[in-house]
């Protein structure tokens, strides 16, 4: 492997080229297996593309979809970077969700602030377990999602059901964002950018971020070098599972207005794929969330008028990853 | 056997220097020797793992070794592990051949005791009765009554015409067990012979130093009592501002336990040289810049690559740009990294475990000046080594450290008579703390 060693390690271009080549080759891998339902790959493509971005109404709905995405993208690229195992996406997400239906009695700005802090506290109940159990966050924070999803399904069948009691599902949450004119577009979106913009000024303009950066590298040095890594790790777990809570609340407060038991619908996990796409970076983040907001657009489209099912974009994830992975070798053996 | 002329370098290190050694059936042969003296570098090239730069070897035979650590597969039994080194013949019976006893080889070897894995892996040596047998650092991890078996073994084997090569840095044991003693001292052997005393032994392994005069190196004296109160004070150990105190000993007494002690309780208050560069030095993936502003309080970019660059100025650090990642610069070079973070800061208390391990000449004496200079600014300097010469070229006093216990505080003058005996465990006073 050494002879494929790249001879400038500090340029960021080819890490740019590697992501926009994982994107392309899963968009070339899907279109192929469209050939084995019968279907011309250009055909496919074509479809994807008219009916993610070819309209205003679809890159209405990619956009639309862009927002939790970016979110648990930014919640998940914070923690990797920290060196912490954050796959509690999904679950901080409904916390977030219920936080938020909960704080938006007391109006818009409490209904936000208890999404951010409902995902904090969930996230932060695996770093608990890893710093005075030595758990391993990667499998608490994996099992506080099946808490969270029976956690909500409780809730809206019991509790938060509505006053009709019909559905399992909650009453009209008390608040909602702002919407652009008559379009669908909420202001989340918003929020949602100047997340990822104020996520790359903590990771690449603050001492904090330095110190949380160097703990993901090598724990070990940066304890030498005097990095207090248990603070680093509970500060990056609590402000990934925010990310993760505060998408779990826009999307509750400006698309749903409902909670329902099948609400995270893998945003959470999405979330993975979408920052390993942007190599961890924030602003890389917000071009991957797009293309996955894209992809699952797209395919929506390609289940109305082709027939093929959406699931199509949770494959197009995988192979993202996968494509990753093949594409980027370890940099530090 | 004989192996004659026989030389290995590592890059600029000459690990085993032009050196020739026979051996002769029936011997317990002692080899002692600091740590990095060159007894496992010689002792792997006789048993054909690893290949000499220079010379030759005649009438090789086969070795058995058993390796310092252990090469054992945990999640296997005994009788597992006995077949993947000597496939088709009976666990048992093999362990019977070897004359140690070993209990049910059903037993999974992560269960064992540390005892009974050194006995296996002598066992596993032993199988093929090798005409040679290499035991390196056998004792480690013994107990004393483990380790006299371990000695009716050996001697059993010599009886029966083995050479069993003995390698230690434990002078009692070496002087109950071997029938020749042969002691190397940086790649040399120096000693060649039958038996001596303790002290003469002691004395053979590490070179009696006097101790350099201050004025010599152009050092002002600081002599006389220290007035100022101790900036570090632990257990037995005060280490005034301006002064610099050596801790030596041989690696695994406790050091690097010590070092680990005052990073965690002292966070922030002291700068660290750790020990293990590799690991702990420096962040591989982060720019030059980025490492040094780890100890700042603030992070700008831009402010961050100036100081880094006026850094590598005056550290002669070979870096292209403080944009360079970290991992990309030399051994010596990223140590004068860590160096320039850790002095920038202005420390009260600067602790440095072998801050020029594996260095060059160069960048040896560009560290020990540095360090000196920062003892003349005022820090109070802890200096944790095995290089005796280090510890005598810049402490001001010397401690000893033997199985987790400091010695009394020794001027240069007295650690020169006494530290040999002291690091060896040959008449310390060991007041019961086992650790």
């Amino acid at each position: 492997m050494s002879g494929l060693r790249r001879p400038t390690p500090d340029s960021r271009l080819p890490r740019i080229a590697i992501a926009i080549g994982a994107a392309l080759l899963s968009l070339i891998l899907l279109a192929l297996c469209g050939i084995a339902f019968g279907h011309a790959p250009g055909e496919l493509l074509s479809i994807l593309i008219s009916g993610s971005v070819g309209s205003t109404f679809a890159l209405e709905g990619t956009l639309l979809k862009s927002v939790p995405l970016l979110l648990t993208g930014l919640s998940v690229a914070i923690a990797f970077r920290a060196g912490v195992w954050n796959i509690g996406g999904e679950g901080q997400f409904l916390a977030g969700a219920l936080g938020a239906f909960l704080g938006a009695r007391y109006g818009m700005a409490a209904a936000l602030a208890a999404s951010l802090i409902a995902g904090a506290l969930w996230a932060s109940i695996a770093t608990a377990m890893r710093l005075w159990r030595n758990a391993p966050e990667v499998l608490t924070t994996i099992l506080l999602n099946f808490i969270a999803i029976h956690l909500l399904g409780y809730a809206v069948n019991g509790p938060l059901q509505e006053a009709s009691g019909k559905y399992p599902q909650s009453d009209v949450v008390a608040a909602s964002l702002p919407t652009f004119g008559s379009s669908e577009l909420h202001a989340g979106i918003v929020i949602a950018v100047v997340a990822a913009i104020g996520a790359w000024f903590l990771l690449y303009r603050t001492a904090e971020g330095l110190r949380l950066r160097a703990s993901g590298f090598n724990r070990s040095a940066a304890k030498w070098a005097g990095v207090h890594v248990d603070a680093q790790l509970v500060r990056a777990m609590a402000i990934s599972g925010a990310m993760a809570g505060l998408a779990g609340g826009i999307e509750l407060l400006g698309v749903t207005h409902r909670l329902f038991e099948r609400f995270a619908a893998g945003y959470g996990y999405a979330g993975i794929a979408v920052a390993l796409l942007a190599q961890l970076h924030p602003l890389g983040t917000l071009a991957s969330a797009f293309f996955f907001g894209a992809l699952t657009t797209g395919a929506g489209e390609l289940q109305r008028t082709a027939g093929i099912s959406s699931t199509v974009a949770t494959f197009g994830q995988a192979i993202v990853i996968l494509a990753m992975i093949a594409l980027t070798r370890r940099r530090n053996a | 056997m004989r192996l004659s002329h026989i030389t290995k370098r590592f890059g600029a290190n000459v690990a085993v220097d032009d050196v020739s050694l026979d051996l002769a059936p029936g011997e317990i042969v002692g080899l002692v020797g600091e740590n990095g003296a060159g007894k496992t570098t010689l002792m792997s090239i006789a048993a054909g793992e690893l290949a000499a730069d220079e010379g030759t070897i005649e009438d090789r035979l086969t070795a058995g070794v058993v390796h310092q650590h252990f090469l054992l597969v945990s999640e296997f039994t005994i009788a597992e592990n006995l077949a993947l080194a000597m496939w088709g013949r009976n666990a048992e019976e093999i362990i019977r051949d070897s004359g140690i006893e070993l209990g049910d080889v059903s037993r999974r070897v992560g269960d064992l005791s540390v005892g009974e894995k050194a006995k296996l892996e002598l066992i596993k040596a032993i199988a093929r009765h090798p005409p040679v047998l290499i035991l390196d650092e056998p004792t480690s991890v013994l107990a004393p009554s483990e380790a006299r078996a371990l000695f009716e073994v050996m001697r059993r084997l010599a009886a029966a015409g083995t050479t069993v090569i003995f390698i230690s840095h434990k002078i009692p044991e070496v002087l109950e067990v071997a029938t020749r003693i042969v002691v190397m001292r940086r790649g040399k052997i120096v000693v060649d012979g039958g038996v001596m005393g303790a002290e003469e032994l002691a004395e053979a392994m590490v070179e009696r130093r006097e101790r350099r005069d201050a004025s010599e190196d152009g050092r002002p004296v600081r002599g006389g009592p220290a007035v100022e109160p101790a900036a570090l004070r632990i257990a037995g150990l005060h280490v005034h501002p301006g002064e610099i105190v050596a801790i030596i000993g041989v690696a695994g007494n406790g050091q690097s336990e010590l070092a680990a002690s005052l990073r965690d309780s002292l966070r922030g208050q002291v700068a660290h040289i750790p020990e293990d560069r590799a690991r702990d030095g420096l962040i591989a993936q982060m720019t030059i810049a980025e490492n040094i502003a780890l100890a700042e309080p603030r992070w700008r970019p831009r402010e961050a690559a100036h100081r880094a660059a006026a850094l590598i100025e005056r550290f002669i650090i070979r870096a292209q740009s403080p944009l360079q990642r970290a991992g990309s610069l030399s051994g010596g070079n990223q140590q004068k990294v860590i160096l320039a973070r850790e002095l920038e800061r202005q420390p009260r208390i600067i602790v440095a475990a072998e801050p020029t391990r594996g260095l060059d000449i160069e960048s040896t004496r560009f560290i020990h000046d540095e360090l000196r200079a920062a003892a003349g600014r005022g820090a109070a300097i802890l200096l944790i080594t095995s290089d005796l010469d280090e510890a005598f070229a810049l402490g001001d006093a010397i401690h000893v450290i033997y199985r987790g216990t400091l010695s009394a505080r020794l001027t240069p003058g007295e650690a020169a008579v006494q530290a040999p005996m002291l690091m060896a465990g040959v008449g310390s006073r060991e007041s019961g703390a086992g650790a």
